[in-house]
């Protein structure tokens, strides 16, 4: 039997299945869903990768799956703490393979916004800002971020500011996975549930949707290690269509 | 990264030091980042921080003895740079320990205490953050302070740790 893909699984899955093997792949701040997608590839994917995370942990056995993708929580059972300034430098020096960075906005190009909504003086939101995306972004050899909203505002033809450009190649919402191809974003999956119609009405950029599949299903062992990371559906039910 | 790079100049004693990336970003631009070509002739183009200096670092330490040497356990997320660019190093620390026991495991000293100007001992003192490994993040005080309405921060620091131990 098939399951159909919720916000939130569909977004955690699919950022899982960015993960190759043998990758040096990371997770920072603000990023509950990469952090899950990390843990869920350790459980439901037989091939190695190491996974770092900004609260220093090195192939970390958390206890507890934390609400915050900083916590400490997150280097329990790390044979070593690896902490800021040695994940930053790692990468500038062309060491990450996958990094996942968060935005506000991302344009059609794979560049985001993590600074701010309007201008920079008169801003409407003042946003956390890139917490190094700048230096990260351009450096990782993959970057990938994503959205729990699929808007025009949020997937936008001009961005408000450009933190962050470079190396970025995917893009997941909770209804399509969108990969650089010739230095444009373009469709390569979507949610099986949502028409192509759909995820062009809203997505604010232009996008070449040819070759695009449909997702393939959650597998078993995705689902079980889903369920074992979020047994009591707190971190779906953050997640709103 | 480049708050980072800012620092470590400070610490290294030079004017400004190179980092990776900032390439395409806006951020170079609204703070004047500057970009040089590789003096050594690898063609590449690195954009230079100017160096920061805070007037003075607080750190939270698990232990410090009565010279101000300070040690932390678990990641130690910025502090060092932080306390090499600093003019000052002001200490806060969950308990007072003999000075026997940090020459123990010297290693794991983050700052020495010739470079600290003052300690205190504040147990729980990171609250409502965590302090590995004696406690974790306080969640439910720091969702209680998100909230946008009179009375909030009041609320917020009669639950300090420090105040149940007057």
């Amino acid at each position: 039997m098939q399951i159909d893909w919720t916000p939130f699984s569909y977004t955690v899955v699919n950022l899982a299945r960015q993960i190759r093997p043998n990758e040096l792949a990371f997770s920072g701040v603000n990023s509950t869903l990469p952090m899950l997608a990390c843990l869920l590839a350790k459980r439901a994917y037989d091939f190695h990768f190491t996974y770092l995370n900004v609260a220093g942990g090195v192939e970390p056995v958390p206890t507890t799956i934390p609400h915050s993708s900083s916590d400490p929580a997150l280097v329990a059972g790390s044979p070593a703490i690896f902490a800021n300034e040695d994940f930053y430098d790692l990468c500038a020096r062309g060491g990450l393979d996958l990094v996942f960075l968060g935005c506000a906005q991302v344009d059609g190009e794979g560049r985001t916004n993590v600074s701010v909504i309007g201008e920079w003086k008169n801003p409407r939101v003042r946003l956390p800002g890139g917490g190094g995306a700048a230096v990260m972004m351009p450096t990782a050899k993959r970057v990938v971020t994503w959205r729990t909203e699929h808007s025009v505002r949020t997937l936008v033809e001009k961005l408000d500011f450009v933190t962050a450009a470079g190396n970025l190649q995917t893009v997941v919402t909770p209804i399509a996975v969108f990969r650089k191809r010739d230095g444009r974003l373009a469709l390569e999956s979507r949610n099986p549930q949502v028409a192509l119609d759909e995820v062009i009405r809203r997505t604010g950029f232009k996008f070449d949707a040819s070759g695009a599949t449909l997702t393939a299903p959650m597998t078993a062992r995705e689902q079980a290690a889903l369920e074992g990371l979020d047994p009591r559906g707190e971190f779906a039910a953050a997640v709103r269509a | 990264m480049t708050l980072v790079a800012g620092l470590r100049a400070a610490a290294y004693g030079v004017p400004f030091q190179p980092v990776g990336g900032v390439h395409g970003s806006d951020l170079a631009a609204l703070n004047g980042w500057r970009k040089i070509a590789d003096p050594y002739g690898s063609g590449q183009e690195v954009y230079v921080i100017p160096a920061i200096s805070p007037d003075i670092a607080v750190i939270h330490a698990n232990e410090v003895d009565e010279h101000g040497n300070a040690r932390v356990l678990g990641s130690p997320f910025w502090d060092h740079p932080l306390t090499r660019a600093a003019k000052r190093v002001l200490v806060t620390a969950e308990r007072l320990v003999p000075s026997e026991s940090l020459a123990a495991q010297p290693e794991l000293t983050l700052v020495p205490g010739f470079m600290v100007e003052a300690a205190a001992v504040v147990p729980r003192g990171a609250w409502p953050g965590s302090m590995h490994p004696l406690y974790e993040v306080d969640y439910d005080a720091v969702e209680a302070y998100l909230k946008d309405e009179p009375g909030v921060l009041e609320a917020h620091l009669a639950a300090a740790p420090e105040q149940s131990e007057k």
